[in-house]
């Protein structure tokens, strides 16, 4: 029932069941819709505190009817994820749409997402649905197996989902205090087994200099 | 082979990618170049790399034990800071900030090309800043990926252009400035041009190409330059030397920094 039209725009065909979205991304629909504000995120009071404490807020709606949805976020690129009772890992500002039957939450990521500059907790989509992402150009969807581990730069990463573990890697070295540094101070490693979604572009990260 | 390659992958799902999927020295997607590393050398513009598999290693210009590839490839001293060498053996992806990627290959040539432009490339290749100022040449036989803003369009000189489309040349054509007739006549035409009253096009500055060779724009006028690239050093001669030229490019030869419709023109106009 999710659907792409061209790479930015996303249809939601819908008979009576409902989506969570992020506020205001709705850019047209057609049938009868309703679009509900869900506070904190529609994970109830506790998980209301939890993102306030942890800073990864999103502000998202249930959007409900019969009918198409189209909706959009500043022209960015958006991914389409099936879930199949796995968990995705991505930042609250990358997540545009979400079966309503998808539980969302919030996870501690330690010093991967301090080093992305976004903090040090992520947002969880857990269930079986699909879910849309965005990214700044269209993402690459890499393969992490135990054979073939895969180092990301912080700037790029977006998310991933699977049986993966990440651990932070840094190339700090003297060099980096004379300005000799290779450029890519900080990486993440994911070993295991999952998907990692690389969006072409970077954000400015502290690192990004070093 | 694991339990997410039967999962995905799917028709109708996305494309994902692994090691053996993911083309060799060839683009995943027009934003994402995919370089192919076999125990072998790449420079790489800084923080333009997004992933990797393998083995791959990264260090500044400086790193001791790469002198002798800089000393054979890297003749561009302003612009070490923002080079690394990847050496190692995998698969890395490129990218920069969503625009398209290319790349192109060059037999026994020479490009030039807008320093913010270029992404990397084989130390087969030697990089030289050129006399203008904020562009690099490339000389010799390999490939080197190059970021624009849009496809890049290749055209014949000659041929004027705009400024901010161009992306670089290859083979040597001449590049100079031109400047519209009705632009540089009269006070009536300085005064449109600096207060825009009767129409200015915005088009009154091009640069010229003549000669044999090829000509590289981008489909957007928006530059893909990053920061900064350093002055060229101060000895007579040498354009945009001198302590001017606080970017070191720019379509303006440096020397004194200028706006446009700055009242510097007008007075040299009146002989002032």
């Amino acid at each position: 029932m999710f659907r792409l039209q061209g790479s930015k725009v996303l249809a939601v065909d819908m008979t009576g069941d409902a989506v969570k979205a992020k506020n205001g991304s709705m850019v047209a629909y057609d049938g009868q819709m309703s679009f509900k504000k869900l506070t904190g995120g529609g994970e109830g009071l506790r998980g209301m505190v939890t993102r306030r404490l942890t800073g990864e807020q999103m502000t998202v709606m249930e959007v409900k009817g019969r009918g198409t949805c189209w909706f959009a976020d500043r022209a960015s690129e958006i991914n389409l994820v099936a879930l199949q009772g796995d968990k995705l890992y991505v930042e609250s500002s990358n997540l545009l749409v979400t079966d309503a039957g998808l539980r969302t939450g919030t996870t501690f990521t330690g010093l991967r997402g301090a080093s992305q500059g976004n903090g040090l907790f992520t947002t969880t989509v857990e269930g079986h649905g699909q879910a849309a992402i965005m990214s700044d150009g269209p993402a690459v969807v890499l393969r992490v197996s135990p054979q073939y581990p895969l180092i990301v730069d912080p700037g790029a990463y977006i998310a991933h989902q699977g049986n993966v573990r990440q651990s932070f890697q840094s190339g700090v070295t003297f060099r980096t205090l004379f300005g000799e540094g290779g450029g890519e101070a900080f990486q993440i490693r994911f070993e295991g087994d999952g998907l990692v979604y690389v969006q072409p572009s970077e954000r400015n990260t502290i690192a990004g200099d070093l | 082979m694991s339990a997410y390659g039967g999962t995905y992958g799917t028709p109708g799902g996305p494309v994902v990618h692994d090691p053996m999927t993911l083309p060799a020295d060839d683009n995943v997607n027009a934003y994402t170049f995919c370089v192919e590393l076999k125990s072998g050398q790449w420079f790489l513009q800084k923080g333009k790399m997004i992933a990797y598999y393998g083995a791959i290693e990264f260090n500044g210009i400086g790193h001791g034990r790469l002198d002798r590839i800089v000393r054979t490839s890297f003749h561009s001293p302003l612009h070490a800071s923002d080079w690394v060498v990847a050496a190692g053996s995998g698969k890395m992806l490129l990218a920069d900030r969503a625009f398209d990627v290319n790349s192109y290959d060059l037999d026994d040539g020479n490009l030039t090309i807008r320093a913010g432009n270029l992404l990397a490339f084989q130390p087969s290749l030697a990089l030289k800043q050129s006399i203008v100022p904020g562009f690099l040449t490339l000389i010799g036989t390999g490939k080197f990926v190059a970021a624009s803003n849009g496809p890049v369009v290749f055209l014949e000189p000659p041929i004027r252009v705009d400024p901010q489309a161009l992306v670089g040349w290859a083979d040597c054509p001449s590049p100079c400035h031109h400047y519209d007739h009705g632009y540089l006549t009269g006070v009536l035409g300085g005064l449109r041009a600096m207060t825009g009253l009767g129409g200015v096009s915005g088009e009154e500055h091009q640069f010229e190409f003549v000669g044999a060779g090829t000509v590289l724009l981008q489909s957007s006028e928006t530059l893909t330059d990053g920061g900064t690239t350093g002055a060229v050093p101060s000895e007579p001669g040498v354009p945009g030397g001198g302590a001017a030229a606080p970017g070191g490019h720019g379509p303006q030869p440096s020397g004194q920094p200028r706006l446009p419709g700055q009242l510097g023109d007008l007075q040299r106009r009146f002989g002032l």
